[in-house]
């Protein structure tokens, strides 16, 4: 019985290597001579295309399977996503009411619009490709490292996206800023009033509003100096945000340093306000705040970040709990290492418990902006033995 | 074959000779400046010299029976020599060594009913040591990495641990005690004459552990009391206050106190009067200005582990501010 089988096995052996090896040749061969067209112009062939979209709707279905979305504050996040949409995707995916730009629209494959398609994959799916991109397809892989909690706002808006009107788009997106209608002559010279990516306003506090979001800092009242070093090390990819680096890659020194100027005199506007947090929390923050832990080695919060230290370490009070503590965790990760700044608040973040990163957040949320003064000297004053 | 055991006893003789070295001077167990120590040196004398005459006796005796004329060696095989050497003579002389170590370890402990010790507590941290100088009238002072003890007088050190298990070691002084958290050990030791010795954690008590030694001074009475009011007193007003300025204002004072300032952290050494100390950063670089600069930028590099956190950001000009500031304040 086995013999058989071997011999027509050595038989069709040779068969099978020569169709395998001229398989390749052909391929070469054709890739070599440049018979194929690959002009964008050309499309793909019906056969093709199928072929391409089976990849690679299996390859996202297969590599997001691991993907574990976190608990999702859908309200805050959605003017996020949606305002680095604008700024950053709108080129090439378009925006409610306004079709895809007919430039990108030549591409191949042609991004798709995003209000039709966003339905089609699931929000794993949808984070698993803003975080990572897809090959030969023109979208890129998310540009800060480490920040898994942008994307999720990002997928959190894709989400809303095919249910908005172009008015509920307008609103997320352009957040606290205001286009008008240029005059005809403004209009030639300097082009449609467009909501452009440098426009701080989209997310961050104005003079008469607190930011968009309670995920994004509040800039008025801050620190000069703090302002100027964290655009520059976004600029120079040292401070890793898939929202800010592309904005900060779009300034000169110039312009940061005047942005960081009228920030600093900027009278703050205070967030609004989400839960409030528990009195414990609080109380245990402004422990911390105040005394530090010397058990484990943590110094007086405000040894640092009060109005009489150095402009650039950052202000905290008045600042959301959300945002404190989500840069908490990303010192604790180690993801603001590549600063010295970072490197060093991150060795005092990883010494925080859990419970001390809610109870540090909760407090400095719950000062309101100018009280760091009297805080301040009550930690000064508190210092004579 | 030879040749490779001859150049083994060279190495051997080279590395033996290195680690003798390291009995000489400051940090010398054989020093043997006070009486606690002088004893323990004197029991190691005794031993050494015991131990030397009784193996070159055991060598003679061995060279007798493999040897030697055929009636001495009949006589060691008695059944009373071996009665005598094998049994009594090790019984009485261990016994001997036992109970006069015993009494040695009771010298530090005469000092205890001593009238009049200096009271000074060191707390064992991760990897330098809080010295707490106790008043007569109650009140204490805190220091760091540095002992200071009047000459002739018993010390009484309270030994106690912020994190884990450290020993706390002046070789010329008196045997080394652990710290063990949790409760407090006591040393008894008194020095005999003035000058500056070296002390050292002898307990592995993580990364920076071998970086973890002190400097003990020993002074004539008059010139401790003189030095000890120096040090209760709180910092003079800095003459230039840049440097002062930007110790507060960069957050040093969240860990470091700085007496008469606003600088009242308890997480790191009291830097009151940091610019007399003999070292910086636990008897690490000798005191000097430029030190103070290195120790700020690269500590993590002078001193891999240490719980300091890393200050990379402060321009050459702030550096010399804060050194100068730090150097002045003695």
């Amino acid at each position: 019985m086995a013999k058989p089988v071997r011999r027509r096995l050595r038989k069709f052996l040779p068969w099978a290597l020569g169709l395998f090896g001229g398989g390749i040749a052909l391929a070469f061969i054709i890739a070599y001579s440049g018979i194929y067209n690959i002009a964008a112009s050309a499309g793909h062939p019906a056969w093709l295309e199928w072929f391409l979209q089976l990849g690679k709707e299996r390859s996202v279905i297969f590599n997001s399977r691991s993907v574990d979305p976190p608990k999702l504050d859908i309200a805050e996040l959605v003017p996020l996503g949606a305002a680095h949409f604008q700024g950053t995707c709108a080129t090439c995916h378009g925006v409610p009411g306004q079709p895809v730009n007919p430039v990108f629209e030549h591409m191949l494959p042609s991004p798709p619009d995003l209000q039709k398609h966003a339905p089609h994959w699931t929000r794993e799916q949808l984070f698993w490709i803003a975080r990572h991109g897809i090959q030969f397809t023109g979208m890129p892989a998310w540009s800060g490292k480490d920040r898994d909690d942008e994307v999720w706002a990002v997928a959190a808006f894709l989400e809303a996206l095919p249910s908005m009107t172009k008015a509920d788009y307008h609103r997320h997106a352009s957040g606290n800023s205001e286009t008008q209608g240029y005059s005809a002559k403004q209009f030639i010279s300097e082009g449609r009033p467009r909501l452009d990516l440098t426009a701080c306003s989209r997310c961050h506090d104005t003079a008469d509003a607190p930011p968009t979001s309670l995920h994004i800092p509040r800039l008025g009242g801050q620190g000069e100096a703090y302002l100027i070093r964290a655009l520059q090390d976004y600029r120079d990819d040292s401070r890793q945000s898939g929202f800010m680096e592309p904005v900060a890659d779009d300034l000169d020194d110039e312009q940061i340093e005047r942005l960081a100027a009228y920030y600093a005199s900027l009278t703050p506007f205070p967030h609004k306000r989400a839960r409030p947090s528990s009195p414990e929390a609080r109380e245990l923050g402004r422990q911390l705040a105040e005394q530090g832990d010397r058990e484990r080695k943590i110094p007086a919060c405000l040894s640092c970040h009060g109005v009489k230290r150095r402009t650039d370490y950052p202000r905290l009070a008045g600042q959301s709990e959300q945002y404190i503590k989500q840069q908490l965790q990303i010192l604790r990760r180690g993801g603001r290492d590549q600063t010295p700044h970072g490197a060093m608040m991150s060795v005092v973040a990883k010494r925080l418990t859990e419970q001390q990163v809610e109870a540090a957040a909760s407090f400095f949320a719950s000062q309101p902006p100018q009280a760091e003064h009297s805080r301040l000297d009550k930690w000064g004053a508190a210092s004579q033995p | 074959m030879k040749i490779v055991s001859h150049r083994f006893s060279i190495l051997f003789l080279v590395m033996a000779l290195l680690a003798m070295a390291g009995c000489a001077g400051e940090q010398s167990a054989f020093a043997g400046l006070g009486p606690v120590s002088s004893r323990i040196t004197l029991l190691i004398w005794i031993m050494f010299t015991g131990a030397a005459l009784i193996t070159a006796f055991i060598c003679v005796l061995m060279a007798i029976s493999i040897a030697g004329p055929a009636n001495w060696r009949h006589k060691l095989a008695r059944e009373k020599v071996i009665v005598l050497g094998g049994i009594v003579f090790p019984v009485v002389t261990l016994t001997t060594l036992l109970f006069y170590g015993f009494l040695i370890l009771k010298a530090g402990g005469k000092l205890i009913r001593a009238e009049d010790p200096v009271h000074i507590a060191v707390v064992g941290e991760q990897w330098w040591w809080r010295v707490i100088y106790r008043h007569d009238d109650g009140h204490t002072t805190e220091s760091a990495n540095e002992l200071h003890i009047p000459v002739g007088r018993p010390i009484e050190i309270e030994l106690s641990t912020a994190d884990v298990i450290h020993s706390f070691w002046i070789p010329a002084y008196a045997g080394k005690v652990d710290m063990i958290p949790g409760r407090i050990n006591t040393l008894h030791f008194m020095a005999d004459k003035s000058g500056i010795v070296h002390g050292q954690c002898a307990e592995y008590c993580g990364g920076a552990h071998a970086l973890m030694s002190f400097y003990a001074v020993a002074m004539a009475p008059f010139d401790y009391e003189a030095w000890l009011a120096k040090e209760r007193a709180d910092a003079k007003p800095a003459l230039e206050n840049k440097g002062e300025q930007l110790f507060l204002s960069s957050g040093c004072g969240g860990c470091h106190t700085v007496r008469g300032t606003r600088a009242n952290g308890k997480i790191g050494p009291d830097l009151t009067h940091v610019g007399s100390r003999l070292s910086l950063g636990a008897g690490i670089l000798p005191n000097a200005p430029e030190h103070f600069a290195q120790w700020i930028s690269r500590h993590q590099k002078i001193k891999p582990d240490n719980l300091m956190p890393p200050f990379d950001f402060f321009s050459e000009n702030e550096l010399q501010a804060l050194a100068a500031y730090l150097d002045g304040l003695e």
